[in-house]
């Protein structure tokens, strides 16, 4: 198993909202690896995008530490250095790249700010440019009106890529792109992966996608990590409820469809409000007894290296508890 | 059965560059079509056209014809005027459109917005009478009558998108169109909305048009599915055969783009290059350079014919007995 690039712990991050505090991030605690594609996954508002900026700290934290290389975070030389190791894409590329800036200030802005010398930096760009799969002569002068919405986001990845850092997280990177496109982008993240060794942070709602691409998967509720494991094992065998009804509920794209399949009621509840107990009882449709009274922490499965925050799994309830394997 | 829907020949051009060319579809009462493809396709013109809500500097040429049950003479929505579609707007069609969710008046109560819909589109309907409709109507998208009482903001989004169907059954349409009606929404709303749909379809007889990129929303909830490739359906069919033994080679690299949870991992090979301009298509089958099949036969345009029963494809070579190995391929015209 390769080390851990960026390692967090309990990390809470809370918004000032009416009503109180919004707890965003209420206690995640993961290890990103090296070279490894780690899926975060969950519904809108579930905290995924939170847990992206605060890695990067650019959103204050409430609480928990975040570790680089092994090292924890403290001070400013140690954030310029995270930042330089890790980068970060979004969603849609066409407001992340500045309209009035050619592609090659685009790519070159990152070399200036970490204050590499100029001499360096078109060697740095072109190559960039062409990782992506941008040939640098044609496409260095344009601006980005010039440029298809894939262009755009192979942009994006060439800025993200030209401090060749050891980390790219990517929030929802193709969901704004059409499935041909996607395709393509998708490729050029895999092979960039491959080819430089980066440790890609996949952030999507998108768990068949998921499930194809990453290595691990770590899926979010209200602020928790509520289940962690291999992307196979975790999407093909759930041992969250709440993984259990996403997976549900993913449209699929064969003869005959999914079929009828058991719903989730409700919606997210309010971060402000978060239930006692289980976050998630109010909506889970296997809860028992002690749900709305025990918060679970993340518990053995049985499943190699396989994790749930849910009660289920608890051999100290073995008695009370309902089967922990889905009935059927 | 007679058809619901007719169109022939649906033609959209922008001062002469055609965005939509030449599209045939029926549709029978109560059926579900899906209408996939990717952006810049065609489809919401398509839709747009079929309620000729189309922006004044686009044009539309071609047959449509709705046969609302209770009606006795066809609708000929080709040769409406602007104030003969009104009558036939929200009355006999509606629509659901992408977004729609953020085109509720932030200002004013939800039961509201709908009781003055149905004032709008039903003469002689006050909007005070209402009530009792509205509250049927919202319990109808699964909503409470306490939930009518809020303003847009107070609501999820999912909540909002249930309002806009509410709308838009407001008037008992015999068709919806629903345009990405789940784009914005999460998985687990996704699924809520679809299966409303779905409900609604049997409980009021409604026929619909889904449009979606989202190939996995379309098999899920259509009887038939259309793809759409620059302006043009290239294949039609039911949802089952297509997606079980697809006929247009763009139709199956689309499906193969797809991740299916216990099928293969990893990025599929992508389609090289991107769509063309539906304005400015290349010669002959508008897919050829994209295609791994292509040879020079393709450089005449196939037309859209039946395959296999009730499927057809616009490509020479279908049926296609078998997918030749890529690499195989003549590489005729590859880019």
């Amino acid at each position: 198993m390769s080390e851990p690039l960026i390692e967090v712990r309990d990390l809470a991050v809370h918004f000032r909202a009416r009503g109180g505090a919004a707890r965003a991030l209420d206690g995640v605690s993961l290890e990103w690896r090296r070279g490894e594609i780690l899926g975060v996954v969950g519904e809108s508002g579930c905290g995924k995008s939170t847990l992206a900026r605060a890695m990067l700290s650019l959103v204050p934290p409430a609480g928990g530490e975040i570790a680089l290389d092994g090292a924890a975070l403290n001070g400013k030389a140690t954030l310029r250095e995270l930042r330089r190791r890790v980068q970060m894409i979004f969603q849609d590329p066409y407001q992340t790249l500045n309209p009035r800036q050619r592609v090659s200030a685009i790519v070159t802005e990152p070399l200036l700010v970490q204050g590499v010398p100029r001499a360096e930096h078109e060697g740095h760009v072109r190559r960039a440019l062409e990782d992506v799969g941008l040939e640098p002569d044609r496409y260095l002068d344009r601006y980005p009106h010039q440029l298809s919405g894939g262009q755009r986001q192979r942009v994006a990845i060439a800025a993200a890529l030209v401090l060749e850092p050891a980390g790219l997280i990517c929030d929802e990177p193709v969901s704004m792109l059409d499935a041909s496109v996607r395709a393509q982008i998708l490729k050029v993240l895999v092979d960039l992966k491959e080819r430089r060794d980066l440790a890609l942070l996949f952030i999507t709602h998108d768990l068949s996608l998921a499930w194809s691409l990453c290595d691990r998967i770590c899926v979010m509720y209200l602020g928790r990590v509520v289940e962690r494991g291999a992307a196979v094992d975790v999407i093909e065998r759930p041992r969250h409820p709440y993984t259990q009804a996403l997976v549900d509920a993913i449209p699929v794209p064969t003869a005959g469809g999914g079929g009828r399949r058991e719903l989730l009621s409700g919606e997210l509840p309010d971060p402000t409000r978060i239930p006692p107990g289980c976050r998630f009882h109010p909506r889970c449709p296997r809860r028992f007894e002690p749900c709305d009274s025990v918060d679970p922490q993340l518990l053995a499965t049985g499943g190699p290296d396989q994790v749930a925050a849910c009660l289920l799994h608890d051999p100290s309830l073995g008695r009370t508890a309902p089967s922990a394997e889905r009935r059927e | 059965m007679t058809a619901l829907l007719e169109v022939e020949d649906l033609r959209v051009d922008h001062r002469g560059r055609p965005i939509v060319d030449g599209v045939d579809l029926s549709l029978a009462p109560g059926e579900a079509l899906g209408l996939a493809g990717e952006s810049g396709c065609g489809k919401t013109t398509t839709a747009l056209a079929l309620m000729k809500l189309l922006p004044p500097t686009l044009r539309q040429a071609g047959a449509i014809t709705l046969r609302p049950a209770g009606e006795d003479e066809p609708i000929n929505i080709g040769k409406r005027t602007e104030a003969g579609m009104r009558l036939v707007r929200w009355r006999h069609i509606s629509l659901v459109f992408q977004g729609a969710m953020n085109s509720l008046d932030p200002v004013q109560r939800i039961d509201d917005q709908i009781a003055e819909a149905i004032a709008l589109h039903e003469r002689g309907a006050r909007a005070r009478k209402l009530g009792a409709r509205v509250g049927e109507l919202l319990e109808t998208v699964g909503l409470t009558p306490a939930a009518g009482r809020r303003y847009p903001h107070q609501l999820s989004g999912g909540q909002r998108q249930r309002v806009m169907i509410a709308l838009a059954l407001a008037c008992n349409p015999s068709l919806v169109i629903a345009d990405e009606p789940t784009t914005a929404l999460d998985v687990v709303m996704q699924a809520q909305v679809l299966d409303l749909l779905e409900r609604l379809r049997e409980r009021l007889g409604l026929a619909l048009i889904l449009i979606s990129h989202d190939l996995g929303v379309l098999a899920e909830t259509c009887d038939r599915i259309a793809v759409m490739y620059a302006g043009r359906i290239v294949e039609l069919g039911p949802v089952s055969a297509v997606f079980a033994a697809p006929q247009h080679p763009y139709t199956k690299r689309l499906l193969e783009s797809l991740p299916v949870i216990g099928g293969r991992r990893g990025v599929a090979t992508p389609i090289p290059g991107g769509p063309p301009d539906p304005g400015d298509p290349p010669e002959g089958c508008r897919f050829r350079p994209r295609c791994p099949y292509a040879t020079d036969r393709c450089l005449a345009d196939p037309p859209l014919r039946e395959v296999a029963p009730g499927q057809s494809a616009a490509c020479h070579y279908a049926p296609w007995a078998e997918w030749p190995d890529v690499a195989a391929a003549p590489a005729a015209v590859r880019p």
